[in-house]
């Protein structure tokens, strides 16, 4: 079994737990990223505590960053997989670094671990995001937040605070019609941070429904209105105006009411953006010629039974590659396409689905 | 004589009468309305009503669903200044809530002036400025007085639009409807006659019209409103107007084809014509 090689794309959470995981079973890794530096888009935003847990990105990620740059993996940085070329048995993967320079490596399977990005703001045009002073993304705040400066356009932490759900997810005006499952958890995790901040800040969440799902109901939910008294107002905010002073004016509906509108100013505002492929994984898709499905993620052969293996043969998917995903479900599937690959690249285990094909027949009463 | 009533009736209430409709002798939840206030005639209407706009090819494309986010009723111009909401009027539908889909079409419908704000950030992409127009739509097809009430500032309009297609003609055009008008505007609309006079173009030189169909244009679009139901549906709204503007139907059809007669037997001496044909 000596000489089997995986090629790894991206390094955020998934990509850094399968790389771990091969070297661990003694499976030579290639690794490519695209930035500078291991740890992907956690590492990119700065991230502050992780929910549900509430406990610092770096706690998480250090230690698998660490792991991987002990264990002699051949890492490409600043580089993208310009092309795949089949072989058979394996692929020779071109990388190309920032400089231009083409290398070709050899490798048996691949792990495509490219990830997400955040949704910009900025094609909800009336949010005015980018345009009106002190409305801030999730992604931007979660860098105040771990650099400890948050501090409204004045320079003073702020007194008002409201938290907008579902920007760029659930709305067929953007063609994002999925929920991206972790903004409800982090937007709550941040009303809280900015409590334990400010104290006597008003903090309010506008929702349409609360998806802290399974354990993090009480962890999150429950706890940012007993211990911090955040307040959850039912209603999605249509438009932002540039109220007097820098505030910030909303202009939403209370929808436990009929017909109540609300005007109120904020000192700032917070748009929990979603999650979208991003350009980096659509080149990575496009090269490695993987096929999307309806919301623009990268399809799996099986997303019940083979959640980790593409349509294509020897490439494996880990992480936000395939829909929405939090770092602790990233990690997980990253040792799951290890193990996937792992099979694959020694005893040449590849699993069948024809679910792509079947259609489900009813009874039409 | 009273009738007896049975030992087993509840009071009027929901949650009582959802347990057991048999046993209650209650209709089910689809055919009653337990808020209902309308009288039996009303409501018979009321279900017309809603079946019709419901059976309308449009209703099913137009109407997706909805998440109640509100962004419809927060950015809605008229919502903040009247009880209106394009939210409630889709729940209502979602429900088949009838008598709240009449109500809302009786007191509320003719709140919307037609923005499309709320159908350009619906995130579910429903149609919902196009729901209102269905529901105004019926209303004047089954000639609701609130339909009536709303249509009836608009009768000058109306008839000049079902007569020679002008919306507006620069007569209808005068001080007393605009009170933000400076002296010389007001100077300008007292000799407009004059004014209009000095204009080189024909079609323009009056001001009972905006500009001149030809005679034959005007009988073809009002046949166009008569065959197209327009006219149909002015009836119930405003019989007044329908008859006026039928009795002018007729006389401009026999015009024109005493004009075709003429002109095919090579009777028709133009010269004894008017400068317009209005004038006939």
């Amino acid at each position: 079994m000596a000489g089997e090689r995986v090629l790894v794309i991206g390094s955020g959470p998934a990509g850094l737990s399968a790389t771990k995981e091969l070297r661990n079973l003694g499976v030579d890794v290639v690794l490519v990223e695209r930035e500078s530096y291991l740890g992907g888009t956690p590492k990119k935003l700065k991230y502050s505590l992780l929910f549900p847990e509430l406990r610092p990105a770096s706690e998480v990620l250090d230690p698998l960053i660490k792991g991987v740059e002990s264990s002699g993996v051949k890492t490409y940085m600043e580089s993208i997989v310009e092309g795949v070329k089949d072989e058979g048995k394996g692929f020779t993967v071109s990388i190309k670094d920032k400089s231009g320079k083409i290398t070709n490596e050899k490798v048996n399977a691949i792990i495509a671990a490219s990830g997400f990005e955040h949704f910009d703001s900025r094609r909800k045009y009336e949010y005015g995001y980018g345009i009106i002073p002190n409305i801030y993304q999730i992604s931007d705040i979660e860098r105040m937040l771990s650099e400890n400066k948050l501090v409204t356009t004045k320079g003073v932490p702020p007194k008002r605070v409201a938290i907008l759900l579902c920007v760029g997810s659930r709305d067929a005006t953007v063609g994002n019609t999925y929920c991206s499952r972790v903004c409800c958890a982090v937007s709550t995790k941040q009303a809280m941070e900015i409590k334990e901040r400010v104290p006597d800040a008003v903090v309010h969440i506008y929702y349409m429904d609360i998806r802290t799902y399974g354990l993090m109901e009480d962890k999150l939910y429950w706890k940012s209105q007993l211990e911090y008294r955040v307040g959850y107002i039912r209603g999605r905010i249509s438009e932002f105006m540039r109220g007097p002073n820098d505030t910030v004016i909303i202009k939403g509906e209370d929808t436990m009411n009929l017909n109540r509108a609300l005007v109120v100013p904020y000192d700032m505002v917070i748009l929990a953006n979603g999650m979208e492929l991003g350009l980096g994984s659509k080149q990575v898709a496009k090269a490695l010629g993987l096929e999307l499905e309806e919301h623009g993620f990268v399809k799996p052969i099986d997303p019940d039974r083979l959640p980790v293996q593409s349509t294509k043969k020897g490439i494996f998917l880990a992480g936000a590659i395939t829909g929405p995903k939090t770092i602790s479900d990233s990690i997980t599937e990253g040792y799951a396409a290890a193990m996937k690959a792992y099979e694959y690249v020694t005893k040449g285990v590849w699993d069948e689905s024809d679910f792509a094909k079947k259609r489900v027949e009813v009874a039409h009463h | 004589m009273a009738q007896a009533k049975s030992i087993l009736q509840l009071p009027d209430d929901p949650r009582f009468l959802d347990m057991a409709y048999d046993v209650q002798g209650a209709v089910p939840e689809e055919e009653r309305n337990l808020l209902s206030n309308l009288s039996p005639q009303d409501r018979e209407t009321a279900i017309k009503f809603w079946q019709a706009v419901k059976s309308d090819f449009r209703y099913n494309e137009y109407l997706r669903g909805c998440l109640n986010c509100g962004v419809c009723t927060s950015g809605c111009p008229a919502a903040k200044f009247y009880d209106f909401g394009p939210r409630e009027m889709i729940q209502y539908m979602m429900r088949d809530e009838v008598d709240k889909i009449w109500e809302f079409t009786n007191k509320k419908v003719w709140a919307c002036v037609q923005c499309y704000t709320c159908s350009m950030r619906c995130p579910f992409n429903n149609e919902i400025a196009g729901l209102i127009m269905l529901l105004r739509e019926y209303s004047v097809q089954f000639a609701l007085p609130s339909a009536k009430e709303i249509l009836a500032p608009y009768r000058r309009v109306l008839y000049t639009v079902l007569t020679m297609g002008n919306q507006v003609t620069p007569d209808m055009i005068q001080p007393d409807s605009f009170p933000d008008w400076g002296p010389q505007a007001v100077e300008e609309s007292k000799n407009m006659d004059v004014y209009r006079k000095a204009i080189p173009v024909d079609l323009m030189q009056r001001t009972d019209i905006g500009w001149h169909p030809s005679l034959q244009t005007a009988v073809e679009m009002m046949t166009i409103m008569i065959e197209s139901g327009v006219m149909d549906s002015l009836r119930g709204v405003d019989k007044d107007l329908y008859d006026m503007i039928m009795d002018i139907y007729e006389d401009r059809k026999s015009q024109l084809e005493e004009i075709k007669e003429k002109w095919q037997k090579g009777e028709l001496d133009e010269n004894e014509l008017p400068d317009s044909w209005l004038d006939l």
